[in-house]
């Protein structure tokens, strides 16, 4: 090397670089298939937060869903420090199944039920509460896609977290009336929770409530409730909730066709369940009488 | 109090010599604009993540500025020995403390004027109803939060011997009493005994950073409804200032008796 004139070991350095770089490119090209295929085993292709974060995305996805929750209440929420009466869903899950039960929650109004500040302890304590919301509100009519953001990249982190399609596909079909987005939404759920009767009892509302399709709407709400068994069967502790919902969607549906056979056969597995044994079954009475007739 | 403006004045004109500020505002424009350029459920009036997230850098990025900038002021005059032309002007050491941190404490505003600039502007494009009354109150708040916070780490540049070292520590303490400082009373009262006596002390020791974080306000529209109350905002101010001023005093006392060489 030290015999060589410059000009030819430039011209060798550059050649051994030259070859070092086709190298490179030889094993990618070798090397990408491989790497690609270990991808797809471990399931773990996705954005660059899945890449970034690995399996510690999911703690994130809980932070998220939470996050929503914040801003459901514009900023008035408890922190790791302050006493919580229970742990319990979150109020956009309880808003979101509401519906079953019908009830609505009253939006942007204040609700003393809930106060998690307490008595000031001290002066310090007063006069700093003038620089966060001490109001307890709830988001209302569109306002509610602020919350929105947040589900969605909770989604992206978890994509088996069920609760985060199904409340999001709830507001966006309620509130924001945005029936594509959220049927969208839910087959994204879908793909990744196959077996999910909630997702699917989210997705038969959509059609039956913002589509008025309740054809389509019977057929997945029936798929939902065949999920709901074969769990049930298989010991997997389905919540009997969304047993009694899917049913009582398939209830409101038989009503709205006038399919009172149908109904009949409804509201007596409804019975089996339901905590309102009376009421249902005054309303089979009644519909024995039709059918009677 | 020539003397003090004309050392305010060179640190000024440092900040905008220097790339910190630049650097720092570049990015939190890049970041909240990426943010922005994110469409959820195809709806494009989706706010305030973007907010959030802008308000959020905004914060990191003064705090940065105010520390950095504050932590290398003395050393740095003492290293280069720029110190002994300056105190035999004469600039007493009172002047040099106090010109210091009126320099930084308004070089941080006039950044703070920039990025509440960019703030505004970037929800005017999204949000049509905004409540200027209560940026400025978030503004004004963050300034003497930032005074506060000057006035401690020159307090700190004249304890510790390396400016890296008091920003490190100067940082964890003031995150700490971001997050912390308003639980920790309840945290005492859990603690009870003699443990909980003394975390109450440091409760009402520590300067209530905290308050002046109005961030969720702003973020969440509640200028709309109603802003802060002024006797409180007036009252945060009078304890910002009261708090610099005895950081200061205390800073003078350590550095009125320092040695100067390195």
């Amino acid at each position: 090397m030290a015999g060589l004139p410059q000009k030819n070991f430039d011209r060798m350095i550059r050649l051994v670089l030259l070859l070092v770089f086709a190298c490179c490119f030889t094993l990618a090209t070798e090397l990408a298939p491989i790497f690609a295929s270990l991808q797809a085993r471990s399931g773990a292709g996705g954005g660059p937060l899945l890449v970034l974060l690995g399996d510690s995305r999911r703690l994130f996805a809980n932070q998220f869903f939470t996050m929503a929750d914040v801003y459901f209440h514009s900023g008035y929420y408890p922190t790791i420090f302050d006493a919580r009466k229970k742990e319990g869903p979150s109020h956009l899950d309880v808003a979101s199944h509401e519906e079953a039960g019908g009830s609505k929650s009253k939006p942007e109004e204040p609700d003393d039920d809930d106060q998690f500040l307490g008595k000031p302890r001290d002066w310090i304590e007063q006069f700093g509460r003038n620089f966060f919301p001490t109001t307890h509100t709830h988001l209302a009519g569109v306002n509610a896609r602020e919350i929105m953001p947040w589900l969605k990249l909770s989604a992206e982190l978890d994509p088996k977290r069920i609760d985060t399609y199904v409340t999001a596909a709830y507001w966006l079909r309620t509130s924001l009336n945005k029936p594509e987005e959220a049927e969208e939404f839910l087959r994204e759920g879908l793909r990744a929770n196959p077996d999910s009767h909630e997702i699917l009892l989210e997705l038969g509302r959509v059609y039956f409530y913002s589509k008025k399709d309740s054809r389509v709407a019977r057929n997945i709400w029936e798929l939902a409730l065949k999920k709901w068994l074969q769990q049930d069967e298989a010991k997997q502790n389905p919540d009997p909730h969304v047993r009694e919902e899917i049913l009582g969607e398939l209830v409101r549906d038989d009503e709205q066709s006038g399919n009172l056979k149908q109904l009949l056969a409804d509201l007596e597995e409804l019975e089996k369940i339901s905590p309102n044994k009376a009421g249902i079954d005054k309303y089979i009475q009644d519909v024995k009488a039709k059918l009677a007739h | 109090m020539n003397n003090v403006l004309a050392l305010a004045g060179v640190v000024i004109k440092e900040l905008y010599r220097r790339k910190d500020f630049y650097v720092l505002f570049v990015m939190t424009a890049v970041i909240t604009m990426m943010l922005g350029s994110i469409k959820f459920f195809n709806d494009d009036r989706i706010v305030r993540y973007l907010k959030d997230g802008c308000l959020l850098l905004i914060w990191i990025s003064s705090l940065v500025i105010a520390i950095t900038t504050t932590a290398r002021q003395i050393p740095a005059e003492r290293e280069s020995r720029t110190i002994f032309p300056l105190l035999a002007k004469p600039v007493s050491r009172a002047q040099l403390i106090v010109g210091k941190f009126l320099g930084c404490w308004l070089a941080c505003g006039l950044a703070l004027i920039v990025f509440y600039f960019f703030f505004g502007a970037i929800t005017a494009s999204r949000e049509h109803a905004w409540s200027p009354g209560m940026y400025f109150q978030a503004l004004w708040l963050h300034w003497i939060c930032l005074g506060i916070v000057v006035a401690l780490v020159l307090l700190g540049s004249v304890v510790f011997t390396a400016p890296s070292s008091n920003a490190t520590i100067c940082f964890i303490v003031v995150m700490g009493i971001m997050f912390c400082g308003r639980h920790l009373n309840g945290v005492a009262v859990h603690m009870g005994g003699l443990d909980g006596t003394i975390v109450y002390t440091i409760y009402y020791c520590i300067p209530h950073l905290e308050w002046y974080d109005v961030r969720d306000f702003v973020v969440h529209d509640w200028g709309l409804t109603g802003l802060i109350p002024w006797v409180a905002w007036a009252g945060a101010t009078l304890y910002g200032l009261l708090y610099s001023v005895f950081l200061l005093g205390v800073t003078w006392l350590v550095f009125r008796r320092k040695t100067l060489t390195v």
